[in-house]
C-alpha cells in the first residue's frame, strides 16, 4: 500500500524541516475566490511591520494583480503562476523558498489559489492551514466543505459588516465549524474596515511565539 | 481538477512499480480512496487514462474502493462511522474525535503481464 500524494508529501517534509531549522513560519491560507485572502494580508502588513519580518508566495491562476497589491509594503514576495491549475503543491513551493533570504523572514504566508476543495489536498509543507471565509459565501461552507476546516487551526470569517445584507446565520456557522473541528480557533473580522484585526494579530504572535518555542 | 495532477502522480508511481515486477503492460490497478478524499472517481478515471496514456499502463482498468469514515472518540474510546460529515461522538456526544480512517489515497496492488 503505497499512498498515492507521496511525492508530494515527502516534498513538502522537506519544506517544513527547511523551514523549521532557519526559524520561519509559514501559513498556507486557503479560502474561495473573493473571500479576503490579500486584503487580510495587506491589513497584516500594515499591522506587523516594523515587529515581524514576513514574507508572501503568491498562488495566482492567471495574473500578478494580487503580487502587485502587496508590492507597496515592501516585503519579499515571489508570485507562483498556476497557469489554470486549482491549488499549489509542494515541489513548487520548494522553488518559491530558493528566492526568499529566509534568514531575513519570521513569518511567511503562501496566498494559495482561490478554491476550498483542491488547495486542501496538498500538503506544502506549511506550519498550519488558515481558512478564510466571508459572511457573503453564507454560513454552510464549513458544513460543505468539511476537509479543509478539520485540518486549518483557524478560520477568519471576513466580511462581518456584510452581515445586515446577507443571510447569514451566525449560529449555524459557529455550530457546524465547532462539530467539524472542536479545536479551531475563529476569528471574526471585517478587514475592509479594520475590525477584528487587533484580535488576528494577538493570536498571530501568540503562534509565532509558540513556534519558534518549539 | 486536481484529479489530474493526483492521477499524474499516480501513472509515474505505476510505471515505477511496473519497472521493478518486470511488466510490460499493466492491465489493472487497485486502488483505495477514503469517502472524505475530495475525488471525484469518474474524472478521476478519465484524467488517469490520460495521464497513463503513453504509459505501459495506458487503457489499463482502474478499480476504486471507497474506505468508509471511521472516528474515534478521544473522551470514551468508542470508534464509529460518521452518518454523514464528520460528527460529535455518538456514545457521549464528545467532539474530541480523531479521524482512523477516511482520507485514504493508496495504490494497493497492479496487475499485468
Amino acid at each position: 500500500m503505497k499512498n498515492i500524494l507521496d511525492r508530494n508529501q515527502n516534498k513538502a517534509e522537506e519544506v517544513r524541516s527547511l523551514l523549521k531549522a532557519r526559524k520561519v513560519m509559514m501559513i498556507n491560507i486557503i479560502s474561495s475566490p473573493g473571500a479576503g485572502k490579500t486584503t487580510l494580508l495587506e491589513r497584516t502588513c500594515e499591522l506587523m511591520s516594523g515587529e515581524v519580518s514576513i514574507g508572501v508566495i503568491e498562488g495566482d491562476v492567471t495574473t500578478d494583480r494580487d503580487a502587485q497589491r502587496l508590492k507597496k509594503y515592501n516585503i519579499p514576495i515571489v508570485a507562483i503562476n498556476t497557469e489554470g491549475g486549482c491549488h499549489l503543491d509542494s515541489h513548487s513551493i520548494f522553488k518559491a523558498i530558493e528566492h526568499f533570504d529566509l534568514d531575513a523572514i519570521d513569518l511567511l504566508f503562501v496566498e494559495n489559489v482561490g478554491n476550498l476543495i483542491c488547495p486542501s489536498q496538498f500538503d506544502l509543507g506549511e506550519t498550519f492551514k488558515l481558512a478564510v471565509v466571508s459572511t457573503a459565501e453564507g454560513d454552510d461552507k464549513p458544513a460543505k466543505y468539511p476537509m479543509l476546516f478539520s485540518e486549518a487551526r483557524a478560520v477568519i470569517l471576513n466580511k462581518t459588516d456584510l452581515i445586515p445584507y446577507t443571510n447569514f446565520n451566525m449560529d449555524s456557522f459557529m455550530a457546524d465549524i465547532t462539530a467539524i473541528n472542536p479545536r479551531i480557533t475563529i476569528i471574526k473580522t471585517s478587514a475592509i474596515r479594520g475590525e477584528g484585526l487587533e484580535k488576528w494579530s494577538v493570536w498571530l504572535r501568540t503562534q509565532l511565539e509558540q513556534f519558534s518555542a518549539g | 481538477m486536481h484529479e489530474l495532477r493526483i492521477a499524474e502522480d499516480l501513472a509515474a508511481m505505476v510505471e515505477g512499480y511496473a519497472a521493478e515486477a518486470g511488466l510490460t503492460k499493466v492491465e489493472k490497478i487497485n486502488v483505495s480512496f477514503g469517502q472524505f478524499i475530495q475525488i471525484v472517481p469518474d474524472l478521476f478515471v478519465a484524467a488517469f487514462s490520460e495521464a497513463a496514456r503513453d504509459t505501459v499502463a495506458a487503457g489499463a482498468e482502474l478499480d476504486i474502493e471507497i474506505i468508509p469514515a471511521e472516528l474515534r472518540c478521544l473522551h470514551c474510546g468508542s470508534g464509529y462511522r460518521p452518518a454523514g460529515d464528520l460528527c460529535a461522538c455518538g456514545i457521549c456526544g464528545s467532539k474530541e474525535i480523531a479521524l482512523i480512517h477516511g482520507k485514504e489515497l493508496f495504490v494497493k496492488s497492479i496487475e499485468g503481464e
